[in-house]
């Protein structure tokens, strides 16, 4: 009676903890494309098949313990080789495996088939923000960090997407095939998104493949995988999936703002245009490094407030922001930054928090730089 | 030559018997087993390169 109580309970504490934690969300999502709900089927499926594996095992053994047990006077077996057994219990993982290979393998070769696709979109790693380029649309963006700094330092309330929320969210329409083409500038990051089923290394160097075809409008979230340095934590990917038509109008809108952008290179702007301009790029991508108040975080990230070489040098200034310095931590903003954030940048450096040098950096100029 | 076959087979597998083991340690020779071990792993090569081109298809 006490056995049966003792079996009895083994057996329904396995399947009750595994229904708390899929109740409790800690569960793999099932996701929003075809693929991702392959690859969640297989995984309860081997789930299944691990939860079985392991009642048997261990059931047969603590049940061995228990009732073969030394204080009832048992003894222990001694032979040498069993064939027969051996041949079971190696053929029977044999199968197991065959039988798991195969479904996984033919989910597999679907998630690495980019081919025919309506979309591609290159993903770059930068350490610390995505970079987005929409390949053959000229519409490209970078994606920052949208929690504010003093969130994260302790002050004020904590959203509900607290560190999972982004100036810029990638936009991708639903019902299309969009292929990926990953790669890096620095370091290896991991672009990860659970509800695609997409955890795709980032490497310099390299063009990882990837695709997705989302079936449900809707936003989705996650995060760089791959350990990237200090602010690893703090590179989310937000992700906006819209219905085709509304993709197309935004797609559109984003090409003209494109188009303005590039000819704003053309005209002559003023001082205070270029402050407030790169006031915003600089808060979005270089207070994470140099803080908003230009104090830096030396040795590695120099104080630009004050910094006497930084207001004596311009045209070191310019190429630094430009081409970054290769051994240290500052990055190149060529192909992150559009002529007019870097000259904005530029200006708004060497004319706020008191370094006042008067000098108005044009984005003409940044662009000449860069055709050469 | 046949059991020699036999016996490499089994060592794919992992499971022998013992007096199996005992007769091929007594009476076999080496080269034997190292040329048909090597000659059969190719062939285990190719029977999976040719699944895995199938598959592929």
């Amino acid at each position: 009676m006490r056995t049966f109580i003792v079996w009895t309970a083994g057996c329904l504490v396995v399947p009750l903890m595994t229904t708390l934690a899929m109740a409790n969300g800690w569960n793999m999502p099932v996701g929003v494309t075809d693929v991702s709900r392959e690859v969640h089927s297989l995984h309860m499926t081997i789930f299944w098949i691990c939860v079985v594996i392991g009642v048997i095992v261990f059931g047969a053994m603590f049940y061995s313990l228990f009732r073969f047990r030394h204080s009832k006077g048992a003894k222990a077996a001694h032979f040498h080789e069993h064939p027969l057994v051996e041949v079971i219990w190696t053929a029977i993982p044999l199968l197991i495996l065959i039988g798991m290979a195969v479904p996984a393998t033919a989910t597999l070769k679907k998630m690495y088939d980019p081919s025919d696709a309506d979309l591609d979109v290159m993903i770059t790693g930068q350490q610390w923000r995505w970079h987005y380029e929409y390949l053959g649309e000229d519409v490209a963006f970078t994606s920052n960090l949208g929690t504010p700094r003093e969130t994260i330092r302790g002050k004020g309330e904590r959203g509900e997407h607290y560190l999972l929320e982004v100036d810029e969210p990638l936009v991708l329409p639903v019902d299309r095939k969009v292929r990926f083409l990953m790669t890096s500038d620095d370091v290896i990051h991991s672009w990860w998104v659970p509800d695609l089923a997409v955890k795709q290394d980032t490497i310099p160097g390299f063009v990882n493949e990837n695709w997705v075809r989302i079936n449900e409008p809707g936003v989705y979230r996650g995060q760089c995988a791959e350990l990237c340095g200090i602010n690893h934590g703090f590179m989310p990917i937000v992700l906006q999936a819209l219905e085709e038509e509304e993709f197309d109008a935004w797609l559109a809108e984003r090409k003209e703002a494109a188009a303005q952008e590039a000819s704003g290179v053309d005209r002559e702007w003023s001082l205070d245009e270029l402050m407030a301009r790169g006031e915003q790029s600089y808060n979005a991508v270089c207070a994470s490094c140099h803080q908003p108040d230009g104090s830096g975080n030396p040795p590695a990230f120099p104080a630009l407030a004050g910094n006497q070489a930084l207001m004596e040098e311009r045209e070191r200034h310019i190429e630094t922001v430009v081409n970054g310095v290769s051994g240290a931590a500052m990055p190149a903003f060529r192909n992150t930054l559009s002529p007019v954030e870097v000259a904005a940048v530029i200006t708004y450096e060497r004319n706020a928090w008191g370094n006042e040098t008067g000098d108005v950096v044009q984005p003409s100029e940044i662009a000449e730089r860069l055709e050469e | 030559m046949w059991s020699v076959v036999k016996s490499v087979l089994a060592a794919f597998f992992g499971v022998q018997k013992d007096a199996q083991r005992r007769e091929d340690f007594e009476e076999g020779h080496p080269v034997a087993f190292i040329a048909v071990g090597i000659l059969m792993g190719l062939v285990f090569v190719a029977v999976v390169a040719f699944i895995a081109v199938s598959a592929a298809r």
